[in-house]
């Protein structure tokens, strides 16, 4: 599979979401095995370019504007002024975002075969998700930022759409309110970055933008605004500080689509744009420290929320919001290539505890972890798979986020209050993770109805978590040659995820240690709180209500956005509705039309219907135009 | 494009026109008749119009398929050089054309459900698309203006006698605003007669006629309100949220799909073709104008209760994007001001043919007595959400092409207000997603299991205006070559 063809990879599954959307009633099955199948094609087209990738890698053949990259024009206005291709771009950062996405989806989509058995609207499903695929699959190779703002709309809308799949529940269709109003405010900034980068270098052409910029054509001022207006789209779609309250929301969307959109693949978008766009970060370096302190923000707040939170997904969820913080860290300090690695082991380990809860909620119909506990022995598979990837996300040895939190690390090296940050958030991560695996499987059970009705899911749903498992297991080590070379890559899939800095990734025996140690420690710390009845923690909640109350309140970020929509956004708006209707309608044109009346009211006496006053009304008008006429000539 | 197809323009006023002289000697209790007559009329219009489109060459030039027939060798004070009945389309002609043709099949399938007095109904709305039509492809100034005013005229029967919520009023206040604005024509149109000194109301000639620059400056403004007027032009709107208020189904959709549209239209041909200068001028005030119309159309449209005010107000807030991208004076921003007549005008068709098909049945628009609407009328639900996200401006769909050419276009000279542009994207969203969940989502509202999904006769219209927001929205090129070559062509002054 070459470089051109590339585009196949998202029109196979948007040619599936039309005939799902259109036909799904009338398939066997209602289509999900077309799905299913076309995703595996994709996986296996996604493998071949990753191997052709490699080819051109591994011979030094590589080059931008050459075979990887395609335009056909979609636009052209007046020769050139303002055109638009849509045009395709494949380099290594696309490359292991063509892996993560086919991937996961593939897995996401088996799994959502036995998850979302029986559910109503189940065709539709699997449409609204390969469309989501499509989206994202057009989102990450395309080399034009108009194509790719195209791409980032589609896959927020498939969010929209699926997040609010059940929505007959008014919570449901809240929070795909939410979470479309929200991210449309990040958008509102990307749209105006792109358009301010066009302004000046006259392209939306990614390469030449690069190049452009590179080269200094653009004023430092004029770059560092254009840039930060960028990463507000950043902002939103990976749901980082202050626009992170729609992600915890989205959970109400079916688990599998948690899973995958806002675990693995969409909320990566926004470190996707910077990591693409980050040559042009490098020039304007205070853009670049706004990345930085928005992700580390982002990467606290959310893991110490992840601490209270009682929603087995919404632990995830603030677990999610803050490794995506961590990403932006390590853009934020130049490091592309610890953000794109962390990003790939996130996918996998996320994704798989995603799907652990959704097997859990599959077979208890409880999200409460206070409702939950001693599940190991009914789940003895969904368990242990989920305590693999709660060790990845804890940053345990030799599990896949253990390598890549280091690199992160490693990379906050020389800046101490950053790694000081980091490490401690690295600790409340290995603390949440551990509460979240104790309360919900071990223990006794807390709810008895629950517990009794519980059972392990059927193959098709233990099967991806086998895999995710093994993934997140295993996935960390890509960063050894070695490793690569077995699997037939010439450099290693490494060579992949560091192309842009090869010699970057060393193992630093200390600080691995520390990293290790910091992890250890914050298991220790939930097995001390947690274990058991979970005694200790709950008087540990007296220590500090407010604190407590603090957290579960969200730092109350939901409740002041949600005055300012009411006073502020709403009340503009009665305020201009009232101003509409008093002075415009009823001041201006019914007063206008009021006014004629009452002059007509008035005047009619005049018309009296008797000559004599015609007459000499008509005499006064003579004489009057007859002096003007006199006085003026 | 061959001059023959000048017969053809001819035929887009004449066929509703003979449709209606037809009608008028059908006996009205012959109802297969008059769906016949108005079913075989308004298909000829749209084959007609999307022909008429498709065979603009845009590299050919300026005026295509002009044909002209002498109606006066001299008409004495009124031009020595006669008047003429001259037809003929420029690449903005040509998607208005378009979005005519495809807004009146629609609109006649929807009205034939009309029980009272359908027949004189079809007069009217025929009587009134022959007044659009003929405007469109007009090249001369008289019957321009003539049929200009054919156009608004029905629209008073047409609400007063069809209407629902305060006819009466509804009528009389559109009626009055847009008389008074035609006076605001009519004086700019006889000084630009004037002041031309040739004798003659052709509009190729007075398009190439010099103006005295102090003269453009003072006429400009009165052609941009007279027709702003029209077009819902901050603050001249007052007459248009209560206007589609009040008026039925598919008068609604022609008048803000369609008649708002040709405000728009007459203010490019009086106003930037014809005193260039002036319009030079007077930019800056209509990007006030269009940003201030954007951001308080949206604004008002958070609190509008009933779904038509609602998508009055919209239709206010996306006007004053029109406005917007033609003070830009570049062709970018130009080429999506008339994008967007044409993108807003379909979608906004869309919009009240489903408010119609709902309010029909349901004798109710307020949003809060609606809840989960979704499961009762789904394929009207995702018509319905279908254009709110053209309206809301997703790429894909017709709203984006147009509303990203303004924003690029103002922000090639104004910054600020680009960005303010941008925000007011996402107050569009906030209003129509609030609308969404509150009356699509939830909890179905037992109350409303009386009502019926759409008809058949809905579902072919609003599969025609759905099939042309997603052509537009993913091939624009078509639209984008015709508009974008002929302003460049005509306009002197614009930038590149």
């Amino acid at each position: 599979m070459g470089m051109e063809q590339v585009v196949l990879l998202p029109a196979i599954p948007a040619a599936i979401f039309v005939v799902l959307a259109l036909f799904s009633p009338l398939l066997p099955r209602r289509g999900d095995w077309l799905a299913v199948v076309g995703m595996a094609v994709v996986v296996v087209l996604a493998l071949a370019v990753a191997f052709h990738f490699q080819d051109f890698f591994g011979h030094g053949e590589f080059d931008p504007s050459g075979e990887n990259a395609r335009a056909f024009e979609w636009l052209n206005l007046s020769n050139g002024l303002f055109q638009i291709d849509l045009s395709t771009y494949v380099d290594a950062i696309t490359v292991v975002m063509l892996l993560v996405v086919s991937i996961v989806a593939l897995m996401v989509m088996i799994y959502s075969v036995g998850y979302m058995r029986g559910e109503a609207r189940y065709g539709w499903y699997f449409g609204a998700l390969s469309f989501f695929t499509a989206s994202m699959l057009l989102l990450v190779t395309a080399g034009n930022l108009m194509v790719l703002y195209f791409a980032w709309e589609a896959v927020g809308l498939a969010s929209f759409l699926l997040i609010g799949f059940y929505w007959e529940r008014r919570s449901a269709a809240e929070a795909a309110k939410k979470a479309f109003i929200t991210t449309r405010i990040g958008d509102v900034g990307l749209l105006i970055g792109i358009i301010l980068l066009w302004r000046e270098a006259g392209t939306f052409d990614i390469q030449q933008i690069i190049e452009f910029a590179e080269g200094g054509g653009f004023d430092q001022r004029y770059l560092t605004v254009a840039m930060l207006f960028l990463f507000m789209g950043a902002v939103g779609k990976s749901a980082q500080f202050p626009l992170h309250v729609w992600l915890p929301d989205a959970m109400e969307g079916p688990t599998p689509v948690s899973a995958l959109i806002h675990a693995a693949t969409m909320v990566v978008a926004g470190v996707y744009l910077v990591a693409r766009m980050l040559p042009v970060f490098d020039v304007v370096l205070v853009a670049r420290d706004v990345v930085l302190y928005t992700g580390l923000i982002t990467a606290f707040m959310a893991a110490t929320m992840g601490l209270v939170a009682s929603d087995i997904k919404r632990v995830l969820a603030y677990s999610t919001v803050s490794q995506l913080g961590f990403m932006f860290v390590a853009l934020g300090l130049g490091s592309p290539t610890a953000a794109m690695f962390h990003l790939f082991t996130h996918a996998f380990f996320k994704a798989l505890l995603f799907l652990g809860s959704g097997s859990v909620i599959h077979a208890t119909h409880q999200q409460e972890i206070e409702q939950l506990g001693g599940l190991w022995r009914k789940q003895p598979l969904t368990t242990w798979t989920f305590v693999i990837g709660s060790l990845a996300l804890a940053g345990v040895i030799p599990l896949a986020g253990f390598w890549s939190k280091d690199e992160i690390l490693h990379a906050a090296n020389h800046n101490l209050p950053v790694f000081v940050t980091l490490a401690v958030t690295a600790g409340l991560t290995a603390i949440y993770t551990t509460r979240l695996v104790l309360l919900t499987f071990f223990g006794e059970p807390r709810n008895h109805h629950a517990y009794e009705h519980a059972h392990e899911s059927p193959p098709i749903m233990t099967l991806p978590l086998l895999v995710l498992a093994a993934l997140a297991a295993v996935a960390g080590f890509v960063i050894y040659e070695g490793v690569g070379q077995a699997l037939g890559f010439a450099g290693g899939i490494g060579q992949l995820i560091f192309a842009h800095e090869p010699e970057v990734f060393h193992f630093d025996r200390d600080l691995a240690t520390f990293a290790l140690a910091v992890s250890l420690g914050g298991i220790g710390i939930g097995l001390v709180y947690w274990w058991g009845t979970a005694e200790r923690a709950t008087r540990a909640r007296g220590w500090a209500p407010e604190l407590h109350a603090l957290l579960v309140n969200r730092y109350y970020f939901d409740d002041l956005y949600q005055s300012l929509i009411n006073y502020v956004v709403l009340g503009a708006g009665s305020v201009i509705a009232v101003f509409d209707k008093r002075v415009v309608n009823e001041t201006g044109v019914d007063g206008g039309a009021q006014t004629v009346g009452w002059f007509g009211l008035r005047l009619k006496f005049l018309q009296t219907g008797r000559i004599p006053n015609y007459a000499l009304a008509m005499a006064g008008g003579i004489v009057t135009l007859s002096l003007v006429a006199f006085y003026t000539s | 494009m061959s001059s023959n197809d000048g017969y053809l323009m001819l035929a887009t006023f004449l066929v509703p026109l003979g449709a209606a002289v037809l009608l008028m000697l059908t006996p009205s209790r012959e109802r297969s008749a008059i769906i016949a007559i108005t079913a075989l009329a308004s298909f000829a219009m749209f084959v007609i119009a999307v022909y008429l489109f498709v065979s603009y060459d845009f590299n050919g030039p300026q005026f295509q398929g002009v044909k002209a027939w002498t109606w006066m060798e001299n008409a004495g004070v009124l031009g020595e050089r006669g008047i003429q009945l001259k037809v003929g389309m420029d690449g903005i002609a040509a998607p208005m054309v378009l979005l005519t043709g495809i807004v009146i099949m629609p609109g006649t399938w929807v009205s034939w459900k009309l029980h009272h007095r359908t027949k004189d109904f079809f007069i009217l709305l025929f009587l009134l698309v022959a007044g659009v039509f003929g405007t469109f492809v007009m090249l001369d100034l008289f019957f321009f203006f003539l049929l200009y005013e054919t156009a608004v005229l029905p629209m008073y029967l047409l609400i007063a006698v069809w209407g629902s919520t305060r006819k009466e009023y509804g009528a009389m206040k559109l009626m009055m605003m847009l008389v008074a604005a035609s006076i605001l024509i009519f004086t700019a149109i006889f000084a630009i007669f004037t002041e031309a000194g040739l004798g003659t109301f052709d509009l190729p000639t007075l398009f190439a006629a010099e103006f005295d620059p102090r003269m453009q400056k003072i006429f400009f403004p009165m052609i941009a309100i007279g027709c702003g007027t029209l077009g819902g032009m901050f603050p001249f709107h007052a007459w248009s949220p209560d206007g589609h208020a009040a008026a039925p189904t598919a008068v609604s959709m022609l008048h803000a799909g369609v008649l708002m549209k040709l405000g728009a239209f007459g203010i490019i041909r009086l106003g930037f073709q014809i005193l260039p200068e002036g319009a030079e001028f007077w930019a800056p005030a209509l990007v006030l104008v269009g940003i201030t119309a954007a951001l308080y159309g949206a604004i008002s449209a958070l609190r509008q209760v009933d779904l038509k005010l609602m998508t009055g107000f919209s239709s206010v807030s996306h006007m004053g994007y029109v406005f917007l991208g033609l003070g830009t004076l570049n062709v970018i921003g130009m080429t999506g001001a008339v994008l967007q007549m044409f993108a807003h005008g379909i979608m906004t068709a869309l919009f009240f043919l489903l408010i119609g098909g709902m309010y029909d049945q349901a004798h109710n628009r307020d949003i809060p007595n609606f809840s989960g609407m979704a499961k009762q009328m789904p394929v009207w639900a995702i018509f319905f959400i279908l254009a709110g996200l053209a309206s809301l401006g997703l790429p894909g769909l017709s709203g984006f092409v147009a509303e990203l050419h303004i924003f690029v276009g103002v922000f090639r000279s104004y910054p600020v207000v680009g960005g303010l542009a941008v925000l007011t994207a996402a107050i569009t969203a906030t209003y129509l997603l609030r609308m969404f969940a509150a009356a699509f989502f939830g909890d179905f509202n037992p109350r409303w299991s009386h009502l019926r999904e759409i008809t058949w006769a809905e579902r072919a219209g609003a599969t025609v205006l759905a099939g042309s927001i997603l052509t537009l929205g993913l091939w624009p090129a078509p639209w984008v070559d015709r508009i974008s070559t002929t302003l460049a062509q005509t306009i002197p002054g614009v930038a590149l």
